[in-house]
Formats: C-alpha cells, structure tokens, sequence
C-alpha cells in the first residue's frame, strides 16, 4: 500500500530579525517525500545563509542519490566560516518517507524528532554515526496512517527560558503538548501552527531565537480535482468534463467558474442550484451540484484563494487568525481550506475560452486573467510540497 | 413568480450583491415572500450589459439604483 504524506512548517523569527535562521526544505523523489530542517548558527543574515546552503545542499544531493556520507562532507567543506566563531556550522534534520512505507531519519544537533503514533509518544532509538568529526543519529523504520513526525529547531525548547520558564519549553514537555495537539488537529498546518503558536506565546512574542516547526503527518492520498473556464472549443467540453470526473471515491472536485458550472450540470444532467448568502462582500455566493464537493464562481474566488495560499506559503501570519479565516464560509476560503488540509495533489482541468465580455475596461478588475492565476496556483500549491498537474482544454 | 439574480464573475461585479439585499429587503417589507421567489445563478451569458435578472425566463438588464423601480414595475406589476 502507497503512503502519502501532508506537510507543513511554520517559523517564527528572532525578535528584531527580517530574516529567518531556519530553512525548511519540502521535496519529493519519484518514489519518497522528504522533509529537512537546518537551523544556521547565530540569527539574521548570516544563519539564514548557513541554514539555506545546509538545507539546499543536503536536498539537491539528496535527490541525487548521494550518501549521507557525501552530504555531509560537502558542508563542512563548503560552509563559510563564521568569523567570530571560527567555526562553519548549521544543525540539521532530514525526514525521508518512502511511498511503500519506509522511513529514514537523520538528525545533527537539533531538538530530536518527536514521533506520534496512535496518540502516544514513540521513543527514537540512539544510533549514533560518526561522519567528519560530527556526531549524527540514523533511523530507519516503517511508517503506518495516522503517524506524525515532527522536526524542530532548537528554538522551541528555548521557548520561555529565563523568562516565563526557568530552562525553557522541555523537550518532553513539548512532546507531551504535540501529542495533545496531535488528538485535536487533522492537517499538519494545524499541528504545526499550534506548536508554534505555543513557542510564541512562552516568548512573550518576542521570540529569543529563530523557531521553526516541521509537521509531517501520513495520510491517505488525498487527491482534488478543480475545473475552471470553459474549453476553447465548446465541442471539448464533455472530453474535459469526463476528465474532470474521472477518478476514485477518494477523489474531491472543486467547480471554479459560473459558465464551467453550467457546463458540467449540463454534461452531468444534475441540476445547479446557487445560493444567494453572502460571507463575503467581495466573493460571490456557492453553489451546489450534486456529487461535486464544492461549486464557486471563478476569477474573483480564484483569486481570493490565491493571496490566501500565497500568505500561507510564505509563512506570514499563519496563526489562529489565518485558520479563522480558512474556516469561513465563503467560496475562496472553502477552496483554499480544501487545497491546504485535504489535499495531496492537485489536478487542474483549464479551459482556455475567453469571454469577450470581460474584455470590457469599465469593469473594475480584470476578470480576463484566468490562466495566469492557474500559472501562480500551481508554483504556489507545489511549494506547499504536493504535486499539481495543469491540462488545458 | 420566479426571479433569477445572476451572481457571476461580471455580474458581481456590477453589483449583484446591492440588488439581491435590496430586493430581499422589498421582498420582505411587503410580505411577498410566498409568491416571489428569488434565485441565484451563474453566467446567464449576457455579461457586456448589467447586471442579469429574469422573471419567468424573461431576461433584463439592471443597475443597482434602479431596483426599486424594477420591483415596482416589474414584480408588483405582475403580481
């Protein structure tokens, strides 16, 4: 059986700092997804170059299929050395997951993983490997559904020190909240966000170190289907409605487009109903049509949901604020909730028709930009580390 | 009666949203909600006027300022 994986992070930066000192890289093979975390020493420009030549490094050779050996090598020859320090350092955590299930962890120097399966905490054996003077744990394991892993940076259990907390959020403590959260939450933004938020808060929101987190959870392959625009050639429409449909029970489908709406009731021979209730003043209301999951009109929600991934991928202001936003009702939170939490990949069924209509300058936005917000959707959602596919009819 | 509010992308934005509360509203203040029925729908491909609204397949063209007389006109008219 296939495992899929959801994945997400959330960092906080040092109080003060533009820049994070953490960088977390989301990658997939043919056949695995990987996870790495690298925490670069100090904080602000300098960590942050550490932290993304660690992580780019071990990611590219990764991919390659280099051996841990050769990874590792190849940083310390190739960090710069830090000039008060004298020294080139930046921690790291890599998660491999294969898709039949096996799993590879290595970790230098950062918190250890914490690893939640059936709502308890499993201990990470100590097997440690020496490699270029650099003392580094390995293990290799077997993961099941419902399991999650979770990397950090040495921020988190910082968190507090001193202040709130005498030696800062204890690893097992931090544990002890991971599982609890594990219980409450679904998608791994959430864990992650809530962990997060935690570490925030022990900070007083002036967080003395950078502090990442790195959520992966195995789930189900979760694979969604959106439709928007009609085919440039109207006689496409069944071809690309009956791609669109295609697919197992595990498949969601989103109608992005009043015409394509129209179109698939027409080809389904399933009525469309519309709804007339507003959440949003600026996002059209939904609409249903049987056995698809979510029917919404197309540009102004696509574009909605657009700035809510962007906002999402870039790391700012994911709070509890953000998932308040995902949770309402109107059409672009609804899908954007849908690509973020419930989805592992992504296929986009484009139509390539414009409407002449749109072409009118007295309209107040320009509707005529399907196909570049599709472009941005997918670069978006594959930094999300889930796989999109675009077919343009 | 049934009356037909389109809510697409044009539409929208030429001010669906005002004409839906307002006649939501008229619909109300008069007690007529068991003979007028509002609906939404999407593109009903006439998007270069204003904004679509039919009654009993009956197509019109609407701005937001003139709903009121829209409703008196046309939907009381034919009640």
């Amino acid at each position: 059986m296939g495992v899929t994986v959801d994945v997400a992070y959330k960092s906080l930066n040092k109080f003060t700092e533009v820049l994070c000192g953490d960088k977390v890289e989301l990658l997939q093979t043919e056949d695995s997804n990987i996870m790495i975390l690298a925490d670069g020493m100090g904080s602000g420009v300098k960590a942050n170059i550490l932290a993304t030549l660690t992580s780019k490094i071990l990611g590219t050779m990764f991919l390659n299929g280099a051996t841990l050996e050769e990874c590792v090598e190849t940083i310390v020859e190739t960090l710069p050395v830090c000039q008060v320090r004298q020294v080139a350092y930046s921690t790291f955590s890599i998660l491999q997951v294969f898709n039949n299930g096996d799993a590879y962890l290595v970790e230098f120097d950062n918190p250890g993983c914490i690893f939640v399966r059936n709502g308890e905490l499993v201990p990470i054996p100590q097997n440690i490997r020496e490699i270029q003077n650099k003392k580094i744990n390995e293990y290799r394991f077997k993961v099941k559904k419902g399991d999650a892993l979770i990397l950090m940076s040495d921020g988190t259990i910082h968190a507090g020190v001193g202040q709130l907390l005498n030696f800062g959020w204890l690893w097992d403590d931090i544990a002890d909240y991971a599982v609890r959260q594990y219980r409450v939450t679904i998608s791994a933004a959430r864990l992650a966000a809530a962990i997060s938020r935690a570490c925030d808060e022990l900070y007083q929101f002036r967080p003395g170190d950078d502090t990442t987190v790195a959520v992966m959870r195995i789930i189900d392959r979760k694979p969604v289907h959106l439709m928007t625009g009609p085919a440039q050639d109207a006689k496409d429409d069944r071809g690309m409605v009956d791609d669109f449909m295609s697919g197992d029970y595990t498949t969601k489908r989103i109608v992005c487009g009043g015409t394509s709406a129209n179109i698939v009731s027409r080809i389904l021979e399933k009525p469309l109903k519309v709804t007339l209730d507003y959440y949003d003043p600026d996002i059209p209301p939904i609409a249903y049509i049987d056995s698809i999951e979510l029917v919404t009109e197309g540009v102004l929600t696509l574009n909605r949901v657009l700035k809510l991934l962007k906002r999402y991928v870039k790391n700012e202001a994911v709070t509890e604020e953000f998932f308040l936003e995902l949770d309402k009702p109107n059409g672009a939170s609804m899908v954007a909730k849908m690509i973020i939490e419930d989805c592992t990949e992504l296929q986009l069924y484009v139509g390539r028709a414009i409407n002449s209509a749109y072409q009118n300058p007295g309209l107040p936005f320009d509707l005529g930009i399907r196909q570049n917000l599709v472009e941005q959707l997918k670069h978006t959602v594959e930094e999300m580390g889930k796989k999109v596919s675009i077919t343009y009819f | 009666m049934k009356v037909t509010i389109c809510i697409g992308s044009a539409c929208h934005l030429k001010g669906s949203r005002e004409i839906i509360a307002q006649l939501q509203n008229l619909v109300k203040e008069r007690h007529l909600e068991k003979q007028v029925d509002l609906n939404g729908s999407f593109c009903s491909g006439n998007c270069v006027n204003g904004v679509c609204v039919t009654i009993d397949e009956k197509l019109y063209s609407l701005k937001p300022e003139d709903t009121k007389e829209f409703f008196e006109t046309e939907i009381l008219g034919r009640l």
